[in-house]
Formats: C-alpha cells, sequence, structure tokens
C-alpha cells in the first residue's frame, strides 16, 4: 500500500489530462453519481456499461493498470464470502455482487489519481465538522512522513535479523519498532503544533478553492455524467437480477 | 479483522444508512467532547491517524501468509474515546478513496474499527494495574479485536437477514450452514486466530517500549485522559 498511496500522489498532482484539469467538484459528484447507480442498480448490463466507463475513464487519465488491477482486486474476498453467503443458485447474482464493488472501487481511484489532495479535501472539509476536517487534512501530510520512516525502520529491521527471529519474541520486537514510531508521530505532533501557532493558525485548515473552479475540461466530466445518464435510462430495466 | 474493509454495493441500504448514522452521532458526540482539546491534540491523533495508514501498509510474516496490522487497539488505548471516534472516521474516509472499502459503508467500517479501539481503551484501564502495561496493552487488543471482530460477523449476519428472497431459498439456508460450518471453521477461524495473537504480541512490544521509555504517553486508572487534551491554542 505504501507504493500505492506515493503513486496515487504523483498521479494526482503530475497529470496532464483533462480529468486532471477539470474541477474536483465536478469530479465528485460524477464518482458520486457512478458509485451510486453502481450500488443501487440490480441490472448486470448497466453494471458491465459503468465497469466499461469507469475503465475508459481509468486508462484516458493513464492510471496505471496495474494501480487498476489492484483496485478492482481489492474487495475480492469480502464480495466473495457474501457471494457465497448469499448464493441462490443463479450466476447473475453472485456477477452483480461482484460487479458492483469493482466500479465503486476503480471510480474511486480514478478519482484519486486525477484530484491532488487538497482540492478533494476541501469540498469534504465543508461538510465535516472542523476538528475532523483538520484531522482529514493533517492525517494525509502525516502518512508520507511516516511511511518513509516505516519502510527505513523495517529494512534494518530485517537486516539486522529481527523479522527472522523464532516465536513470540519477533512480534513483540516488532512492537518495539512501531514503539518507535509512535515516539516519532508524538515528536512530529509537536512539531506541528508549533509550526501551526507560528502561522497563525486559526482554528480551521482551509484547503484551496481551486475545487470550485470550473474550466472547459470540464465538459469531459459533463459528458461521462451523461453517457452514464443515457447507459441507465437504456439499460436500468434490462438484465435484471 | 477490523481492519477486512466492506466494499460498496454488498450492503443492503438500510444497513449501510444506518451505519452513516451511527458514524454521524459518533462523531458529532465526539466533536462536543474533544472541545476543549487544544490544536496539540488535533495534531497528535492526526499522526496517529497517519501512522494507523502507514502501519497497515507493513506486511508482518505469519507462517508463509502476510498480515497486516490495524493499531486500532493501541491507537484507542492512547488517544482515548473521543479522538479514536474521530481518527477511525478520518482513516476509513481516506482507505475509501484509496479504494480499500467502499464510500456508501464508510460509516459501518468507521463503526467497526472505533468499537475496537474504544473497547481497547476500556479494558486497558482496568487491567493495567494488575498486569502491567504491556500485558493490559496485548490483552486488551486481543479482546477488542475479539469484539470488533463479531461486530464484524453480526453486520454479514443482519445484511443476510435483510434480504428476505434469499432467506426463503434453503439453498442459501444450506449454504450458510457450510459458510458456518465450513468456511468459517476452517479457513476464518484460524486466520482469526492468528491475527488476533500477531496484533496482540505487538501491542505486548508497544506497550512494553512505551512504559519504558514515556510512561507519561500511557493512560492510567488515576489519570486515564491524554496529558494534552485540556491544552488549548
Amino acid at each position: 500500500m505504501i507504493n500505492t498511496f506515493a503513486q496515487i500522489d504523483f498521479l494526482a498532482s503530475s497529470g496532464r489530462s483533462p480529468w486532471h484539469r477539470a474541477s474536483a467538484l465536478g469530479k465528485l459528484l460524477l464518482a458520486a453519481l457512478l458509485v451510486g447507480l453502481a450500488v443501487f442498480t440490480t441490472s448486470w448490463m448497466l453494471l458491465l456499461a459503468l465497469l466499461a466507463t469507469v475503465l475508459v475513464l481509468g486508462l484516458s487519465a493513464r492510471v496505471p493498470p496495474r494501480l487498476m488491477l489492484a483496485a478492482a482486486a481489492a474487495p475480492f474476498f469480502f464480495s466473495l464470502v457474501f457471494v457465497i453467503a448469499t448464493w441462490a443458485g443463479t450466476v447473475h447474482g453472485p456477477f452483480v455482487r461482484m460487479m458492483r464493488p469493482m466500479v465503486a472501487s476503480l471510480t474511486a481511484v480514478w478519482l484519486v489519481s486525477t484530484t491532488p489532495y487538497p482540492d478533494l479535501f476541501a469540498p469534504l472539509s465543508r461538510a465535516l465538522p472542523r476538528v475532523i476536517a483538520d484531522s482529514l487534512f493533517l492525517t494525509y501530510r502525516a502518512v508520507f512522513a511516516l511511511m518513509s520512516r516505516t519502510e527505513r525502520l523495517w529494512r534494518a529491521l530485517i537486516l539486522r535479523g529481527a523479522v527472522g527471529q523464532g516465536g513470540t519474541r519477533r512480534y513483540a520486537v516488532m512492537g518495539e519498532a512501531v514503539g518507535t514510531m509512535v515516539l516519532s508521530s508524538f515528536d512530529r505532533s509537536q512539531r506541528l503544533y508549533q509550526t501551526m501557532l507560528l502561522r497563525g493558525h486559526s482554528g480551521r485548515i482551509c484547503g484551496c478553492r481551486h475545487y470550485l473552479e470550473f474550466t472547459r475540461d470540464d465538459g469531459f466530466v459533463l459528458g461521462a455524467a451523461l453517457w452514464a445518464g443515457l447507459c441507465t435510462w437504456l439499460l436500468w430495466t434490462k438484465g435484471q437480477v | 479483522m477490523s481492519h477486512l474493509h466492506i466494499p460498496d454495493g454488498i450492503l443492503p441500504p438500510l444497513l449501510w444508512l444506518l451505519g452513516l448514522a451511527l458514524a454521524a452521532l459518533f462523531a458529532g458526540v465526539s466533536v462536543v467532547a474533544s472541545r476543549r482539546f487544544g490544536p496539540q491534540m488535533i495534531a497528535y491523533q492526526s499522526a496517529l491517524g497517519g501512522l494507523m495508514l502507514a502501519v497497515m501498509a507493513i506486511p508482518v510474516p505469519v507462517v508463509g501468509l502476510h498480515y497486516c496490522m490495524t493499531l486500532a487497539g493501541p491507537v484507542g488505548v492512547l488517544l482515548g474515546w473521543a479522538s479514536a471516534v474521530q481518527v477511525s472516521l478520518v482513516v476509513t474516509v481516506i482507505l475509501a478513496l484509496l479504494g480499500q472499502g467502499g464510500f456508501t459503508v464508510i460509516g459501518l467500517n468507521a463503526v467497526v474499527l472505533t468499537f475496537g479501539a474504544v473497547l481497547a481503551r476500556w479494558f486497558y484501564l482496568r487491567m493495567v494495574t494488575g498486569l502491567g502495561p504491556a500485558r493490559a496493552m496485548a490483552w486488551a487488543t486481543a479482546i477488542s479485536q475479539l469484539l470488533s471482530t463479531a461486530v464484524w460477523v453480526a453486520i454479514l449476519w443482519a445484511s443476510v437477514r435483510l434480504r428476505p428472497q434469499a432467506l426463503l431459498n434453503h439453498e442459501v439456508q444450506d449454504m450458510l450452514q457450510f459458510l458456518q460450518l465450513g468456511v468459517l471453521g476452517t479457513l476464518l477461524l484460524p486466520s482469526l486466530a492468528a491475527a488476533v495473537a500477531v496484533e496482540a504480541l505487538l501491542a505486548y512490544g508497544l506497550g512494553g517500549f512505551l512504559a519504558r521509555v514515556r510512561p507519561d504517553l500511557l493512560p492510567s486508572p488515576a489519570s486515564p485522559k491524554p496529558s494534552m487534551e485540556t491544552t488549548s491554542a
């Protein structure tokens, strides 16, 4: 997941596709539409059309196929358990239950791969209580610093033979290693707090307002939404489970 | 098992809407309870939330398989319930944006993660005097993991019960029996036992380390609140 985080963040801020230039609010609304349709439809034909749509969205945004494959496979285990639990002897039911999370997961990856996190979190933070919105920004920022530290620490543990130790000792040593990271987090929070005070923290971390800036590229977002609407109109009642 | 995030489109709307409502309620109560928290506490809980996400990326080898830790128990012990609720929600939102767990089930996933974190703190405070920080952290983590897994199974059970057309089908009932006796017995239970054991041993190491190096970060029954709670801007 370390690479996934870094790769997605890099793609979101360095991508040059029309999706990257479109406004975050438009993309959020399109993502909500696609996920909503995937969750509520019982038509396997519509789900297939939505899957093709999000695949085209992802490929045209130059999201690496490996990342898309990982996103599509992520909900597989849970879906499989649920498919077994609700098996009714038909193929269409399980097909729909496997497709829904795939469409939603691929939509999420398309959204975060084309939208830098300040633009993505800014509209979300308007709907959340202040303390949680601030926490959302600060947590995402903390992840990258902590991940590089985690990687270095883990490599050091492997090189020094901590992972090769037998039995319970191995995990206790790993727990101590996590302890050093908790201390690092604590120190980091102290520095961050002091920085916030120095910069005149007013009690709210504001995201930028880029998410509201609509461009010509939002036409592509509108086109994708209209396409999803057309598919829904044509296929909602067909291929029902 | 609290790391096993439920994806979109699996659960009936009634259930995930209930989850969203519960998460909103918990978040609202936690925001009211955390009014006295200063920016320092927000920075600390955000750093620990980031740590949760970073640690979830570490594959811990368990007999040829790899297990991803959650740190929900230790983070719950360190932060207290109000911050644990907020951290769980934030971590779940970020994971959903990465395609790990669904958008519609952010509420349920956050509630399951919160449940484990909050319970861990409760058990820790009741065991730390008798067992010491390391063992109390380990036991609190193990018990909270088991109980959050029970919630996860209850959600699965409820989602099947809320589909009446599935219940009428004898094949489904047979399949559920197979799931309970077969898959659950041979696959899920040993995995669960291994996951709980690993998480508890890691918590043991973490608790012991913090007790030696920074005991002030650990709560005690005499002063159960984190030292930063009363700090204001």
